[in-house]
């Protein structure tokens, strides 16, 4: 060993590295239900950053352009990227190595790392081991996995591409005669890659082809020239490690089924239900020795529809009364269920209920707001409201959101306090034809039929060409004599979601009476309503 | 064991307390630490000094202070605004984004989007648009939680109820705001009339308006009227305007 590398790390780890070929290009073509043998690849930007084996095989390469890709391969299916959906699959493949050894470092999606002393011991070699965790993760997962053993972060990535175990002490002469792009291999995301990169064509150029080559140089040479990313890399290609691994352990959701007998119809057997399947869900976290900030309440019925709501649970409870906080939430929710007649014309009976339990934490592990818990006020709040729900139900308290949209109505979303709200319209976007500020305080749902008049008492209509017939004169509002118009803009029209079922054309027009007062009114198929007030 | 002979004598109880206040106060002058911000971040004269841990008022906006006795709404109080539900938004809306809860009841057509952007923080606005027949109790849970609870016209609320209420808003000092009138309010605001401008014949928007308030109160005298202007917009030309205000006055 060097003298410069006694300075930090220790003597590497012994590890062994799961490694899933193309990973991002897996996840993506088991995503949109391609065969495994089709040719694909993921494209980011303007270059493909995953190819299929197919792929490979008709002369598709990383880093190509869509047109040179397809151009080799016609039939080349190009699916997008999404870290998160790579990240989410790759779960499978971490579970299925937890189920052999106890913890996992997931490198990026793709490569795990697992330490491998204690683990091949307990198999009782390391053939066993790497055989052991090829099984787990397949089963697991079906994608195809290839596994490699060795001493310190950059020879155990590259004996899992081998498939090989190197013995120990050997990485750095099993290092040595590979080309300096290896590097790249160990890269987490595209950034570092990128970097990466940018260092091993300096290394090329300069005549320095291999990981034997670069870790001969002097230590101090290759930081002077190349800086932290020198120091990264000549650590690695002598076999060395960075830190050592940091270990997780995957806590999967919790899950509690009931299946009814009997439907419960009154009240009494829904609280009863709820009741039962609170506590069983808080004694099955209990027994795990974790909680959740999180559930997610499904509720299945005879007929297969499904209903799921999600609840945070990081808000409300504190130790203990988690099993009461949950049950009146079930209850609300069951209750809501059967009490829902918009819906259909019968409301069939829940067959099942199901409690899962998300953002499983251990134990005294969750993480409370950034700054300390929730404040004194807060807590008091949260307090009110939840017991104005327990009074009322579920939909008694709301919280408003404000989400994209064109008239005051669209503009807000309502969610029970305390539930997980779907996402929202963005804000963010343009939202051509929106209604200009000042936004009006009493927004009237469903709108009020009115009355619009012009001078001569005849009814204003919008025409095709989007002009009122006659300067608005007098507003009769519903259970009012017509009052004086003072002041009117517009007509303003919007025509939302055309292509839809739900399409809406209306022309609005804002109208000022001489008493003060100031409407929104709105004509739909020439019948006039008002929709807000500017009070 | 043995113990020290003589332990260190300790500086005096007081003289310490002097020292680590004396240090408290270097640090959050350092960092620019503002202690009770509800208090000191609207100074108005001859308030409750600021070493009071917990307020007993609320800030409002500067455009409705003049509304109010003290230009502040005082924890405990019951203030009745009849006619104008912006100008309700308007009295919560300081002291929510300065942390404080409130709890809208019975007014289901309020436009949540009017409440952001007169500044009420929607992450702490709790909306019972539908009491029913628990109102009084609802109400009452929401005095014991929150800092500001309004009551719509429809609240169903017997004199009895809103005399409890009100008693019940004393003691945790919660601010009533009643959007209706209120027997025995301190404050009561009757909007009488709202002038508008901005809107043409057939052209232009709703831009600024002002409202003309009748005050009254139990214990402010005789009615008084003040004219507050709401929606003010923010001119686009700022410094062109104020030249041109400054050269017509030289003129």
């Amino acid at each position: 060993m060097s003298a410069g590398e006694g300075a930090g790390v220790d003597a590497p780890v012994r590890r062994a590295a799961l490694w899933v070929p193309d990973w991002p290009v897996v996840a993506a073509m088991a995503a949109g239900g391609l065969a495994a043998d089709a040719p694909a690849a993921v494209l980011h930007g303007r270059g493909l950053v995953a190819v299929s084996a197919a792929a490979r095989a008709a002369g598709v390469r990383r880093g190509m352009r869509r047109r040179q890709a397809q151009s080799r391969c016609p039939s080349l299916a190009i699916l997008p990227h999404d870290e998160g959906r790579d990240a989410r699959a790759f779960e499978d493949v971490a579970l299925g190595a937890e189920e052999v050894v106890s913890g996992v470092e997931v490198t990026r999606p793709g490569l795990l790392m697992i330490p491998a002393t204690g683990a091949a011991r307990f198999f009782g070699g390391e053939e066993a081991l790497a055989e052991a965790l090829v099984v787990a993760a397949t089963e697991r997962s079906g994608a195809e996995v290839s596994v490699g053993i060795a001493d310190g972060l950059l020879a155990a990535v590259e004996a899992a591409r081998g498939s090989v175990i190197v013995p120990a002490g050997g990485s750095a002469a099993y290092l040595a005669p590979l080309p300096v792009a290896s590097l790249g291999h160990v890269a987490a995301e595209r950034r570092q890659l990128s970097a990466v990169e940018d260092m091993t064509g300096v290394l090329e150029r300069l005549g320095i082809h291999t990981l034997g080559a670069l870790a001969a140089l002097p230590r101090a040479d290759v930081i002077a020239r190349f800086g932290s990313a020198g120091a990264w890399a000549h650590r690695l290609s002598g076999g060395g490690d960075l830190a050592p691994p940091v270990l997780r352990r995957i806590e999967q959701d919790i899950e509690v089924r009931c299946d009814f007998e009997e439907a419960p119809r009154d009240v009494e057997r829904i609280a009863l239900e709820a009741r039962r399947a609170a506590e069983a869900l808080d004694t099955a976290l209990r027994d795990a020795g974790v909680r959740c900030l999180r559930v997610s309440v499904a509720v299945v019925t005879e007929r297969g529809e499904e209903l799921e709501r999600t609840w945070r649970t990081d808000v409300g409870p504190r130790e203990g009364a988690f099993a009461r906080f949950m049950a009146d939430r079930v209850r609300w929710q069951l209750e809501g269920w059967l009490s829902r007649t918009s819906a259909g014309p019968e409301v069939s009976p829940p067959a099942s209920l199901t409690l899962t339990a998300r953002d499983v934490v251990g134990g005294g592990a969750e993480q409370a707001f950034l700054w300390g818990g929730v404040s004194g006020a807060d807590a008091r709040a949260h307090r009110a409201m939840g017991r104005i729900q327990g009074l009322t139900g579920a939909e008694a308290v709301l919280l408003a959101e404000e989400q994209g949209g064109r008239d005051p109505r669209d503009r807000v979303s309502y969610v029970p306090w305390g539930q997980v709200g779907q996402v929202a319209r963005r804000v963010d976007r343009p939202w051509p034809g929106r209604l200009p500020d000042p936004a009006p305080a009493t927004v009237l749902t469903p709108p009020e039929p009115v009355r619009l008049l012009d001078a001569a008492h005849r009814d204003v209509v919008v025409t095709e060409r989007l002009h009122v017939s006659a300067a608005p004169t007098w507003l009769a509002l519903t259970g009012e004599d017509a009052a004086p118009v003072d002041a009117w803009a517009g007509p303003w029209p919007l025509a939302e979601r055309w292509w839809s079922e739900d399409a809406s054309r209306r022309a609005y027009l804002q109208v000022a009476l001489r008493d003060g007062r100031a409407f929104l009114v709105a004509s739909r198929r020439g019948e006039w309503a008002l929709e807000a007030v500017y009070d | 064991m043995t113990a020290p002979a003589t332990p260190p004598v300790p500086p005096a109880a007081p003289e310490r307390i002097a020292r680590v206040r004396s240090l408290l106060t270097g640090v959050e002058g350092r960092l620019g630490i503002v202690r009770d911000v509800a208090v000191t971040g609207h100074s108005v004269a001859g308030e409750a000094s600021p070493h009071l841990p917990p307020s007993r008022t609320l800030p409002v906006d500067d455009a409705v202070a003049p509304l109010l006795p003290g230009g502040v709404l005082r924890r405990g109080s019951v203030v009745s605004v009849e006619g104008a539900t912006s100008l309700v938004l308007a009295l919560i809306a300081r002291a929510s984004q300065e942390g404080s809860w409130a709890a809208i009841v019975g007014m289901p057509h309020v436009g949540v989007i009017a409440a952001a952007r007169r500044g009420v923080d929607l992450a702490r606005l709790a909306l019972v648009p539908h009491p029913g027949v628990d109102a009084a109790a609802i109400a009452g849970a929401c005095l014991d939680g929150m800092d500001a609870v309004v009551l719509g016209e429809g609240v169903a609320l017997a004199d009895a109820d809103r005399r409890r209420l009100a008693a019940r808003a004393r003691e945790r000092g919660t601010v009533i705001l009643s959007a209706g009138p209120w027997p025995g309010a301190h404050v009561v605001l009757a909007v009488e009339r709202s002038a508008w401008s901005g809107l043409g014949a057939g052209e232009g928007r709703l831009r600024s308006r002002t409202l003309t308030v009748a005050r009254s109160g139990r214990h402010l005298g005789r009615t008084d009227r003040v004219d507050i202007p709401l929606d003010a917009e923010a001119s686009l030309f700022p410094g062109r305007e104020a030249q041109a205000r400054r050269r017509l006055r030289l003129a």
